[in-house]
């Protein structure tokens, strides 16, 4: 069932409701006329560990990637003692294909301001940041404009309106980053924060009890924190109306896909854009409905459903029914849902190259604390290179996939998710697409020098 | 990335008697950020920043200059500067174009406008034309895949680029 109304975008004009041309900015004023800050006010008169409960029973998961319940996230914090508590917002959303952040950023930022402001209060952190990626250079100006809206508003800062926060005033700072994709996973985000080169740390000790500056730090999405206003102005169970609840009689352990989602449609489709929708879409309708289908006289293939990193569907499998919510991984064989944004691939455009072109990411921005990142994504790009210059070999097939299930943390060896991402973007793309890649290894491009003549190898024996 | 090692332990540094970090910068920085962070060693990145808005990368002696302020071993403000892709250790043009290179961008036919932009320029990625007015860069998704393919030159983005579009977009950027 489509959205009625929209829940994130609710001042952010997208079809059905309206229209992409008529987005701007909405100011503190603006915002502050259509309900917003009243959940910060309602916040500020309640304890903040029900203000946590409220979040867990709304289930809310984490938006950036990996799903993981935000209360119970939040509640993993020790307690208060005499120093800081940090929150670091996580905006450096460089996930290839993701660019729904920064839709809330440069147009209804105080949502996520305000979700900020909600999480400072509940946890008792007392400053945040705001992690901004260093390429996003016109939305780094309008939140620096809507934190400057907030402070004079006394959202933040010297008196403000929710008071002290473990003792101090709330502040709110952005940090601007400089164009590094490992800065997005959390620990390599703090490293960064700190002023050092973003190499993610080894865990435990997780974040939650010694992240930045060696403090109690929680790390949340945007996306994520967008969504906290609505919970609690509305309610967990007003909340939980939207999406996907957990199969009939599954316990209440059972995850569930509760909420809408900012979804991004990008590639081979006639409005590409950032939507919202329930969880729980089928993604034949995010493509053939919100997107308008196929660019005129193309045919599609496959997607890219959340960001490269989770792998590839395929155009059968979107037709037999995929839809994205957190069971995605699970039912269509991929890491899962990921950033929801999705890449749309026409027929015409090979799937050995778009493997090469993960590859490339990966060994791009492999941090090198690992070996078997490091050096495997590197591997994996050469590998992939020569296969789709004609080069490749049946071999090389075999060794491609050996490659990339030695790299994911399965084997665990590896500090970050970002060499399971590898092992899945690739690994899915050739099981998935056998067919492509058996072609490309089966036809040579050159003869081998080295077996003409009598057939024994140039220079054997010599 | 971080890993790729730079012979910059027998490199001459290139000094100048005018320091880099002149009073006026270390007091933005000092005003602007100091109190955000609890170590100073945390204004690495806007520092960085501070010095290559200034003067377009970041000469050696600027890094030592900042590490000074900063209180940190020199080294420790290289190690941050050559992590990032942002940051330019080595002069580079006027204008920096930076072609997304990612996913949608790719199959939204990226080589064309590359090509485009090599042949107007006359120069590969990774190199800077010869009158140091544009330093041609490829990069991963710069998250504005709805308008694939797409381009920042500088700080500015260029959606749903042609390779007929591009020439007049170059054009526009100030000598
Ligand atoms: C390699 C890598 C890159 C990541 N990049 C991002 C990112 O750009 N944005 C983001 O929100 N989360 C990213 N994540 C996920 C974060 O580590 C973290 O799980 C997330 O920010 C937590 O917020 P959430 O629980 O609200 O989703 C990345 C993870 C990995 C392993
Ligand atoms: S898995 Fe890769 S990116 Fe992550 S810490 Fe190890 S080397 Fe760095
Ligand atoms: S893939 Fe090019 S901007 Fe995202």
């Amino acid at each position: 069932m489509p959205l009625e109304t929209p829940v994130l975008f609710k001042r952010v004009p997208t079809p059905p409701w309206g229209d992409f041309n008529d987005r701007k900015y909405v100011g503190y004023d603006d915002y502050a006329k259509a309900d917003g800050y009243a959940a910060l006010d309602k916040c500020a008169a309640m304890e903040p560990k029900d203000i946590i409960e409220e979040v867990k029973a709304a289930e809310l998961r984490g938006r950036g990637g990996a799903g993981f319940p935000a209360g119970m996230k939040w509640s993993f914090l020790p307690p208060l003692d005499e120093g800081q508590r940090f929150l670091a917002i996580n905006a450096d959303e460089s996930e290839p294909a993701t660019f729904k952040d920064q839709i809330l950023i440069q147009y209804d930022p105080h949502s996520v301001i305000e979700g900020i402001a909600i999480c400072m209060l509940a946890c008792q952190l007392d400053t945040a940041y705001f992690y901004i990626r260093g390429e996003y250079h016109h939305h780094r100006e309008v939140f620096e404009r809507a934190i400057a809206e907030a402070y004079e508003n006394k959202v933040f800062g010297e008196n403000a309106r929710i008071g002290k926060v473990n003792n101090r005033w709330p502040n709110l700072y952005l940090h601007r980053g400089a164009g590094a994709y490992i800065c997005g996973e959390e620990t390599g985000l703090i490293e960064s924060l700190e002023g050092k080169r973003g190499w993610p740390r080894i865990k435990p000790p997780f974040p939650a009890v010694q992240g930045a500056f060696a403090r109690p730090t929680i790390i949340n999405n945007v996306e994520t924190l967008a969504n906290v206003p609505y919970v609690m102005l509305n309610g967990a169970e007003w909340w939980k109306g939207f999406g996907k609840g957990r199969p009939e009689g599954a316990p209440p352990t059972v995850p569930a896909s509760f909420g809408t989602k900012l979804m991004g449609v990008s590639g081979a489709v006639k409005r590409p854009g950032v939507y919202e929708h329930e969880l729980g879409v089928k993604l034949i309708d995010l493509i053939n409905g919100s997107a308008q289908g196929p660019l005129d006289g193309t045919k599609l293939k496959a997607y890219f459903h959340g960001g490269i990193s989770m792998g590839v569907v395929s155009q059968e499998e979107a037709e037999a029914g995929v839809e994205m919510d957190f069971d995605i991984g699970k039912k269509w064989n991929n890491l899962g849902l990921g950033t929801a944004c999705v890449t749309v691939i026409p027929e015409h455009v090979s799937m050995v190259a778009m493997a090469r072109n993960c590859a490339r990411f990966y060994s791009h921005e492999s941090c090198g604390q690992c070996t078997q990142c490091r050096e495997g994504s590197k591997w994996l790009y050469k590998l992939l290179s020569r296969m789709e210059r004609g080069d490749g070999t049946t071999k090389d097939l075999d060794l491609l996939l050996e490659l990339a299930s030695s790299m994911g943390s399965m084997p665990g060896n590896n500090i970050c998710g970002l060499s399971d991402g590898a092992n899945w973007a690739i690994r899915t793309i050739v099981n998935k697409f056998w067919g492509e890649f058996e072609a490309v290894v089966s036809k040579p491009s050159r003869v081998s020098l080295a077996v003409l003549g009598d057939g024994q190898p140039v220079g054997a024996g010599a | 990335m971080a890993w790729l090692t730079k012979p910059s332990g027998t490199q001459e540094i290139e000094r100048r008697d005018e320091p880099y970090l002149t009073d006026e910068i270390k007091k933005h920085l000092d005003e602007t950020y100091a109190h955000r962070y609890p170590t100073r060693r945390a204004m690495s990145m806007p520092l960085l920043h501070e010095i290559q808005e200034h003067y377009g990368w970041l000469p050696y002696q600027a890094l030592e200059e900042g590490a000074a302020f900063l209180d940190i071993k020199p080294s420790e403000l290289l190690d941050t500067a050559t992590f990032y892709e942002e940051y330019f250790t080595q002069p580079r043009g006027k204008h920096t174009v930076w072609v997304c290179q990612s996913v949608s961008c790719e199959v939204m036919n990226e080589a064309a406008i590359t090509q485009a932009i090599a042949d107007k320029l006359g120069v590969q990625p990774g190199e800077t034309t010869d009158d140091d007015k544009f330093t041609f860069m490829k990069v991963e998704c710069i998250g504005a895949c709805g308008g694939a393919p797409c381009m920042l030159v500088d700080e500015e983005l260029h959606e749903n680029l042609t390779p007929q579009n591009v020439g007049g977009i170059l054009d526009k950027a100030p000598d």
